[in-house]
């Protein structure tokens, strides 16, 4: 993978970079997506109560997830988060204008993003509080629309209250996972040189220009190393004076092996996300009916142990076991670094793997339920609207074989991305490839164990 | 520039208040407006979620109209009676089903449900009043003859005969279950007394009455023959509509096979009756049966179904009760004595 030469698509294709350097680029998107997300919340609030015929479940749960986990992260990293119509309200009243360049104060009160939450502690737990409702919210539209326009309302109140896009970085649940996996995509928008930001002195590309607003993800894109934190809203591709921004093709999932950028809120993040998928699988697809029972909220107490347990494993249990193997690695492998830099760092290897755990357990219910997509864009809200003669279109899941072999493969690849990801991590702290190897080994059986799991609930 | 970005407040504007006005008016109004008659939607929910919405649906003499059904929770099942014939068959929760109507003349019908889809499913039901607006109300409440008759009778409708309780009836019971299937072999031999010949008779006596007749015109012969005989005189032909009847609308608390083992059996105010107690039928009357099918049971959680079904599907069901007591040999459902024996 390594080998895989870096190549700017800017250079290549000048269409492409006319494309993003035009102001319209990232409006028009958005507003392509705000038109289906004001359909899914209006058929969430006025459609029929059944997930299967409603437009807002069936597109924004199965379609554009669909389209999010296995399609955009995985090539195109952040590529959803320049065109995500919730944080466009907020952003467009911020700015007092939606495609051109607005001079003069922002719409804002432009308070600084505290300190203390400068990380992604907030998106974890906002994660952890969807999942342990997320049998209520996936399935019911009213609830799914509820949460939904609470995000725009966070979105606006954040807007003009804090400068740029805080919400996006800090605060958006999904962003916070689309950045983490975004670290294994192919992709990256980078400078070409980095010394030429370094000599030059304007730095239009945080402070912006008559071209384009300073960088909304209060990043500076000089010393930009990692897609987690880049947005690709291509701002700096607009106000950047020396031409030096590219959009690359790079060997995937180079941003796990950055040092620098490893943070214990974005380790976290890989154990819930793991954890999350190996929950949901064992909930939705497991033979345990209690267990989908007390995930629904059937009764409150049930649930409150669900939710309880749900925590408990995702914060505690998992993180807890892969302490003890990262531990175990570093004594296998006599590296040096302390216990806290060895857990996070190895962690990172996690990533790959729960990216493909998700995509695995993604595929499960999108190609068993994608079909009802053709019933519902004909009848959007169940009320009896056939607008292109698909609203009988019936129910078709694919093959289940299918899908298992779809699933194995996205595990199995996954499983050796993870593998390889852990040796590289243990070369860095190793002095040899030997040292190395016993390191890896630990934190290798940790992930097999895990894809084991997942092939368990998935294939029996 | 300027027009650039007027062009997209505008197309914002579009989707944030255009898309739903267009939405809300293609269907309060325009679609409306595109049928040929009058539409009424009707929302389907569990009753413990409020049931039908509306229940109460006024129609004038003449007016076509379509009813548009759909569920909002679980799968329920629509017909529309008594007398109409009609069953939408289910609809599955986000599903639409739809009819056109028109009524000749005034009177009132009942949309329901016949699908099991609750603890209170019998309770699910909607009212389509027909009236005619040159003669104002016609409607009233339709007098039963076989209830009324029953009432001069001095007859108990609600009177309710335990399970297994049929000890004070000993001396009436046959000692083993009577079987039409026997009885039909034997009926050649006997002599028949002209009122158990009579179907109305039949209707308006019990087994058990009739038996004590058969006895005393053939003396010779065994109780358990006669017992027999007189199961092959209470059957008659009953058509498949009969069961289907039978099956989506009383089976969920009876049971398929009439042994009160229906899902919702257990939540009764009561237990429900066992038709295939043959022991329980011996002392029951026709008439008695049909007026607790059309009137419901005070208490009982047995609900009304003179509302829901014709006088003759009420007795086509009747007869239905009476194979599932004594027809125990594979139940056919054609054959036994024609009605007008």
């Amino acid at each position: 993978m390594s080998g895989i030469p870096r190549t700017d698509l800017l250079t290549r294709y000048p269409w492409l970079k006319r494309a993003l350097q035009s102001r319209a680029f990232q409006p028009t998107l958005m507003m392509v997506t705000l038109a289906v997300f004001t359909l899914a919340i209006l058929t969430g609030l006025f459609g029929t109560p059944a997930g299967s015929r409603n437009f807002g479940i069936i597109f924004v749960w199965i379609v554009w997830w669909a389209l999010l986990i296995i399609g955009i992260v995985p090539l195109a990293g952040r590529l959803w988060c320049a065109m995500c119509p919730i944080p466009a309200p907020g952003e467009w009243l911020q700015r007092r204008g939606v495609v051109e360049r607005v001079m003069g104060r922002p719409f804002t009160r432009g308070l600084r993003w505290p300190r203390r939450l400068k990380n992604m502690w907030l998106q974890n737990f906002g994660f952890l509080g969807v999942a342990i409702f997320s049998a209520i919210i996936l399935t019911r539209p009213q609830v799914s629309a509820w949460v939904l326009l609470g995000f725009v309302v966070i979105g606006i109140a954040l807007s003009l209250l804090y400068e740029r896009r805080v919400f996006c970085k800090y605060v958006c649940p999904v962003g916070g996972f689309i950045g983490l996996y975004s670290l294994v995509a192919p992709t990256e928008l980078r400078v070409k040189d980095p010394a030429i930001c370094a000599s030059h002195r304007s730095k239009d590309c945080v402070t912006g220009n008559e071209r384009g607003y300073g960088c909304p993800w209060l990043a500076y894109p000089g010393s930009l190393t990692r897609n987690i934190d880049c947005g690709l809203c291509t701002e700096c591709l607009k106000t950047c004076p020396m031409d030096n921004i590219g959009l690359f093709i790079r060997a995937p999932g180079s941003d796990l092996l950055k040092p620098k950028g490893r943070r214990l809120d974005e380790a976290y993040k890989a154990f819930i996300m793991l954890g999350c998928a190996l929950l949901y699988s064992a909930v939705l697809l497991g033979p345990w009916g209690w267990l989908k029972s007390w995930a629904n909220m059937q009764t409150p107490g049930h649930w409150a142990l669900y939710a309880l347990g749900f925590i408990t494993f995702v914060l505690l249990v998992l993180p807890g076991l892969f302490w003890l193997v990262a531990q175990l690695a570093g004594r296998a492998g006599d590296q040096r670094a302390g216990a806290r830099q060895l857990f996070v760092d190895y962690a990172y290897a996690l990533v790959p793997l729960g990216l493909a755990a998700w995509i695995a357990f993604s595929f499960s219910f999108v190609l068993t339920n994608g079909s009802y997509a053709l019933a519902v864009i004909s009848d959007p809200f169940g009320w009896g609207w056939d607008l292109f003669g698909t609203a009988s279109f019936p129910w078709q899941p694919l093959s289940p074989r299918l899908i298992a072999f779809l699933q194995a493969g996205a595990l199995t690849a996954g499983l050796l991305f993870a593998t390889r990801t852990a040796f590289q991590i243990a070369r860095e702290h190793s002095e040899d490839a030997r040292q190395a190897f016993r390191a890896a080994l630990p934190v290798s059986m940790f992930l097999l164990v895990v894809t084991l799991a997942f092939f368990r609930l998935y294939l029996g | 520039m300027i027009r650039r970005e007027h062009i997209a407040l505008l197309t914002i504007a579009l989707i944030l208040i255009g898309l739903p006005v267009a939405v809300f008016s293609y269907e309060l109004g325009v679609r409306p407006s595109q049928a040929a008659h009058r539409v009424i939607d009707v929302t389907a929910a569990a009753p413990e979620a409020g049931g039908f919405q509306p229940a109460h649906v006024e129609v004038a003499v003449g007016e076509t109209v379509t009813l548009r059904f759909r569920s909002v929770d679980v799968t329920h099942g629509i017909a529309i009676g008594p007398g109409l014939g009609i069953d939408l068959g289910h609809v599955d929760p986000g599903h639409v089903e739809e009819i056109t109507l028109t009524f000749d003349k005034p009177g009132t019908y009942t949309y329901y449900c016949n699908t099991w889809c609750g603890r209170d499913h019998w309770r699910m039901r909607g009212v389509i009043e027909v009236r005619d607006p040159a003669g104002g109300t016609a409607l009233g409440v339709e007098r039963d003859p076989v209830i009324e008759a029953l009432i001069a009778e001095g007859v108990d409708i609600d009177v309710r005969l335990s399970h297994g309780d049929s000890s004070e009836h000993v001396s009436e019971q046959p000692g083993v279950s009577p079987s039409a299937g026997r009885g039909a072999e034997v009926i050649a031999a006997l002599t028949v007394p002209t009122d158990l010949r009579d179907a109305a008779w039949r209707f308006s006596h019990t087994p058990a009455q009739g038996l004590a007749l058969l006895r005393e015109a053939n003396p010779e012969q065994s109780e358990d023959v006669l017992a027999d005989a007189i199961a092959h005189l209470w059957l008659t032909e009953v058509s498949p509509e009969t069961v289907a009847l039978y099956d989506k609308n009383c089976a969920a608390c009876h049971g398929q096979t009439g042994g009160a083992e229906g899902p919702i059996a257990a939540t009764t105010a009561e237990e429900p009756a066992a038709f295939a107690d043959a022991g329980y039928m011996w002392e029951m009357r026709g008439d008695v049966l049909y007026a607790k099918i059309r009137r419901g049971g005070m208490g009982t959680d047995m609900p009304n179904f003179g509302t829901v079904f014709t006088r003759e599907e009420t007795r086509a069901l009747v007869d239905y009760l009476w194979r599932l007591a004594f027809d125990g040999e594979g139940k056919p459902l054609h054959g036994g004595m024609p009605p007008e024996h």
